[in-house]
């Protein structure tokens, strides 16, 4: 997140390792390797009928000198000219986060390390918004609350109800009991309704009625 | 003649049904919506907004596709216009002067002029592919696989060249793509590649994942590591109608800029970025006072932006005829035909000629459609572009997952799009340009394939496969592209070029 500019950045001396043209060039020769690795196996065939493993053997090859390439030119750069990588793991990681929950807990499944149940959208969604709004350093709760609920209604209204977009809705042990006393229809409309309200009291009760509201 | 025409007419036969123009207009409109975000191009757009399309018939959803793709390319003009944030590089050089006009109070004009060249470029580029459709699509049918494997390495070589950053970075960016594209079951025999035993591996790589992982989310990635220091965006946009004597000064540049956008685009590589370009300086060239250039001359705005969108129109054409994507875009909108069952290629206008016209007339309508609704929607993208980012992220965040999700119910989905989000930030981090994977990813296939059947057919001999003339022209075309971008004057023009990105 250094944002000094890059003269003043550059004076010091950045070691190899740090060295963007270096991590840049290893990762790729490390996919290279690692395409290699995969394709052992495969056969080549003949130049009249190349087999499977001919094209991933052959891109390896160009792709290890490639990655080399890159690798060595940052090895061999001047100090002053080389950057050092810089990631902000942070915000990566929140966002990452809230996309995973999103994956993990719409329908539920089996992820063979790990097996979810469905939570649907409902519950997914408004999650989803709040940790995803967390990643900035300029995040305030009180606006991402009612703006979680509040974007959710719109999806619904706009995927689930307009565009029939299917995906589920609500958690999976609730949902026979919701959608036979609701119907589908029903239920959905009474679930966007619903957020819609809660996410225009929570904006009242955070901010009161004075200024525009955009939503 | 007669014939351009009548095809013509079963184009708007076509799109002029209530459901398709809707289609149409709603593409339009929200493909603005998310292209005046400042930051997220054409790419980031149609990669996050794709999965909308899924949901209608072929027809209806390629023409909703046309028009998000037509809708985020004026929306970045306008973000460029209005804060200075070209969302993508091909409006960079419409920010010069667009802005400077923005500040002295004429935004309303340089957005009004922008409309009407990218409308009248629009017009003629329809006019161009119409034209030359059939004769390149002939042609393609007649090509062997030995042709169409040089004119992929063509293709792709321009790609690498024209890719921001090192060209050797591109390059490998583009070899991992090709080989992503290998990844999964081996389409002759069913064995699986490169899938390290994961079942989710056999199924290969979705170029919509790929696309919205490494340009949606990435994107937002990237954005939340800038300090939110908005531009000040201001609400007096003056008068939308350029007057009588800014249409006589930008009317040569409209001209030059049609006619420039339609050739450049049509070349593989980034057509709407380098005809936007060389339009800019070919304006400055021809100006009768060039020094009022980068301080809100008007053709610096009309001739760009026409030989953007122009160009933007005739990059379909190598998609439409050869089934060849020139851009990562391209790539993005030919996976999206072939998962509506349409392979993008020759025999399209044969096999689907209401489709392909249909396609092209909508490109026009689409244009048109922009000029009457985005003039009068100016206000609500100023009031858009005040919304602050910390409000707009999560909003795409979940736009995209609801999207993804619904493309194949398929959880895992989602999770690659996170993955490939965080792929595309270090990627970002460690500058490489991921366009060219994108790429890679599409073509891998058919590069692989064409080079086989080439060599079955010229029985294993490597000279006979090589030595083809059309084959030999193209590979030593791309050699000597490949080789003068690596020379060092040409390089260091290429670095200037884009430092302004």
């Amino acid at each position: 997140m250094t944002s000094e500019p890059m003269d003043l950045r550059s004076r010091h001396t950045v070691p190899c390792y740090a060295r963007i043209q270096v991590i840049g060039g290893a990762v790729v020769v490390f996919i290279a390797a690692l395409v290699w690795y995969g394709a052992i196996s495969l056969n080549l065939g003949t130049v009249a009928d190349f087999g499977a493993g001919a094209m991933p053997k052959a891109l390896a090859i160009l792709l290890f000198f490639g990655g080399g390439a890159v690798l060595v030119q940052g090895l061999v750069q001047r100090p002053e000219e080389a950057e050092r990588a810089e990631f902000s793991p942070a915000p990566v990681a929140i966002l990452v986060i809230a996309i995973a929950l999103f994956g993990l807990f719409i329908r539920g499944g089996d992820f063979t390390l790990l097996s979810t149940p469905q939570l649907g959208l409902g519950v997914v969604g408004p999650l989803t918004v709040f940790i995803a709004g967390c990643a900035t350093p300029e995040r305030r709760v009180k606006e991402l609350l009612p703006m979680s609920f509040g974007l959710t209604a719109a999806v619904l209204l706009v995927f689930c109800d307009l565009l029939q977009v299917t995906i589920p809705i609500f958690p999976g042990f609730a949902q026979d009991a919701i959608f036979s006393s609701l119907g589908v229809d029903g239920a959905i409309r009474a679930l966007y309704l619903a957020y819609g309200g809660i996410a225009a009291a929570l904006y009242v009760a955070f901010f009161g009625l004075r200024d525009d509201r955009r939503d | 003649m007669t014939d351009l025409f009548d095809h013509l007419v079963l184009g708007f036969t076509v799109v002029l049904s209530f459901q398709n123009l809707l289609l149409c207009l709603v593409g339009c409109l929200v493909g603005t919506l998310i292209g005046v975000l400042p930051g997220i191009g054409p790419l980031a757009t149609i990669a996050i907004l794709m999965p909308m399309t899924y949901n209608s018939e072929p027809i209806g959803a390629l023409i909703m596709l046309a028009g998000i793709y037509y809708g985020s390319q004026y929306g970045g003009s306008t973000t460029a216009i209005l804060v200075n944030m070209p969302g993508e590089s091909s409006s960079v050089v419409t920010a010069l002067d667009g802005h400077a006009m923005a500040r002295q109070g004429k935004a309303g004009k340089a957005l009004g002029i922008a409309a009407i060249g990218s409308f009248i470029a629009g017009t003629f580029a329809t006019l161009v592919i119409a034209a030359l459709a059939i004769p390149l699509s002939k042609l393609a049918l007649s090509f062997t696989a030995g042709n169409y494997f040089a004119l992929m390495v063509l293709g792709l070589t321009l790609a690498i060249v024209v890719a921001g950053g090192s060209v050797l970075k591109a390059f490998c960016m583009l070899i991992v793509g090709v080989i992503m594209a290998l990844v999964g079951a081996n389409p002759v025999t069913g064995e699986p590649r490169l899938t390290f035993g994961s079942q989710i591996l056999y199924d290969g790589f979705d170029v919509a994942i790929v696309a919205m992982g490494l340009f949606g989310i990435a994107e937002i990635l990237r954005n939340l590591e800038a300090p939110e220091g908005r531009p000040f965006v201001s609400d007096a946009v003056g008068g939308l109608l350029p007057d009588r004597k800014d249409m006589r000064e930008s009317a040569g540049a409209i001209t030059r800029g049609s006619l420039l956008g339609s050739i450049i685009g049509i070349i593989p590589g980034n057509g709407a970025t380098l005809s936007s370009f060389v339009s800019y300086a070919l304006e400055k060239w021809v100006a009768r006072r060039p020094q009022e250039f980068g301080r809100g001359a008007i053709q610096g705005v009309a001739g760009p932006e026409s030989a953007n969108n122009a160009a933007a129109q005739t990059t379909f054409i190598p998609l439409l005829t050869l089934g060849l994507p020139s851009t990562a875009t391209m790539a993005l909108v030919g996976g999206a035909m072939t998962l509506h069952g349409v392979i993008p290629g020759p025999r399209v206008i044969d096999q689907h000629p209401d489709l392909f016209w249909g396609m092209v007339t909508s490109m026009w309508i689409g244009n048109l459609m922009l000029v009457i609704i985005n003039l009068p929607l100016i206000g609500i993208w100023v009031k858009f572009l005040k919304v602050p980012y910390r409000h707009l992220f999560p909003m795409i965040v979940l736009v995209c997952c609801v999207g993804i999700y619904s493309v194949n119910s398929q959880p895992f989905d989602v999770l690659q799009i996170a993955l490939f989000g965080v792929i595309g930030y270090v990627l970002h981090k460690l500058r490489f340009e991921p366009a060219p994977l994108l790429l890679g990813l599409v073509l891998g296939g058919m590069l692989e394939d064409s080079l086989h059947r080439g060599l079955i057919l010229s029985h294993g001999d490597i000279w006979t496969f090589v030595s083809a003339p059309l084959t030999l022209i193209l590979l030593t075309a791309a050699a000597v592209v490949l080789g003068s971008a690596l020379s060092p004057s040409i390089a260091r023009r290429r670095q200037l070029l884009q430092e302004e990105d």
